[in-house]
């Protein structure tokens, strides 16, 4: 073998490593639920739950920020940082409090990629279950609206929670559901409901 | 000779893969752009990404915002950038900074940084607030239309 076919060898291993993500499959073993979203694409793999503000900045409280920052999934396989949007309740919520727990720690994750490049949309991820490296029991990723009637014990009551939130009643009371004042709200909403 | 290209070789990879916890100074950007609920925007979960944008998804960006669906900034070209820290409300998982500011449209002085295909930012300073500015609910109404309820008689 040349030198010159040494290197062609060797360039071709390096696009081969350097591929982006979505060179990749991650769905073997997945058993995510389809949401029937467009661009969804089924993924199970492991990673390290890292903080992201900490990752970009330099900025790292020992606990992840406690609660308050989003988290992100540092892939193993390709060191790739994939930022999970979603947690599993169909509720508007999202999974940094899923993650919390695992800050810092190894998990393996189940869920679904976003992949529409189109749009900007990748290595997005809706985390249906989580476990940490090591153990055997999977956590389903639903923790969102038990920590919210923990932390609203005074909005107690029937009715999923955003109808409850009184942070959202408040900007509603103010704004109106469209954002643009009470008066403004009350125009809209007479043609929408003539 | 070849173990020595490809020890090059995989070593040039692992330089250029990231460390766990890589730190970087970010670029100094000055933006103008929508605070929007990126997973209604980039799931399509709700319908078009017009429809999930401005008025007619005020209500459904509140709730996100509130349950800790992370807020992007959604610029004129279309690009979005995760808002990681705002005027120094590092509160991001459903923080009341963000949430105070759903779908306005604000120009901001910040820090940008880029991963693996996704934008974010540190918004160091708020310099104008226009408001909600796109008026969706003319195209499309309420969406989800469950987020505004029929008024009662």
């Amino acid at each position: 073998m040349t030198m010159g076919n040494h290197m062609k060898t060797a360039a071709v291993l390096l696009t081969v490593l350097a591929t982006p993500s979505f060179a990749q499959d991650f769905s073997a073993g997945s058993e995510a639920k389809s949401w029937n979203l467009y661009s969804e694409v089924p993924a199970r793999f492991d990673a390290t739950v890292v903080d992201l503000m900490c990752n970009m900045t330099g900025d790292c409280p020992a606990d992840c920020g406690g609660g308050t920052r989003q988290l992100a999934l540092l892939r193993s396989a390709d060191n790739v940082l994939v930022f999970p949007m979603k947690n599993n309740q169909p509720a508007f919520t999202g999974a940094a409090n899923e993650l919390q727990p695992f800050c810092g720690k190894a998990v393996e994750v189940d869920g679904l990629l976003l992949d529409d490049p189109e749009i900007g949309a990748q290595n997005m991820y809706l985390l249906q279950r989580i476990r940490e490296v090591g153990t055997e029991e999977w956590i389903k990723a639903n923790r969102w609206t038990k920590d919210w009637e923990a932390a609203h014990p005074e909005a107690a009551g029937d009715g999923p929670w955003f109808n409850r939130d009184p942070r959202v009643q408040a900007e509603i009371a103010t704004n109106g559901y469209f954002g643009l004042g009470l008066e403004q709200d009350a125009v809209i909403l007479k043609e929408l409901f003539p | 000779m070849f173990r020595q290209t490809l020890t090059c070789g995989l070593l040039a990879v692992s330089g250029l893969a990231a460390p766990a916890y890589a730190t970087e100074d970010g670029t100094r950007i000055t933006i103008t752009g929508e605070f929007i609920d990126t997973w209604c925007y980039f799931s399509g979960v709700m319908g078009s990404t017009d429809s999930v944008v401005g008025t007619s998804h005020h209500t459904c960006a509140t709730w996100c915002s509130a349950g800790g669906v992370p807020v992007g900034l959604l610029t004129e070209d279309g690009k979005v950038y995760m808002v990681l820290k705002i005027e120094g409300d590092t509160n991001n998982n459903g923080g009341d900074t963000l949430l105070n500011l759903a779908s306005d449209t604000i120009t901001a002085d910040g820090l940008a940084y880029e991963r693996d295909g996704l934008n974010y930012i540190v918004v160091e300073k708020v310099v104008s607030n226009a408001g909600i500015t796109r008026l969706s609910h003319e195209d499309f109404g309420a969406i989800p239309p469950f987020a505004v309820p029929e008024p009662k008689e």
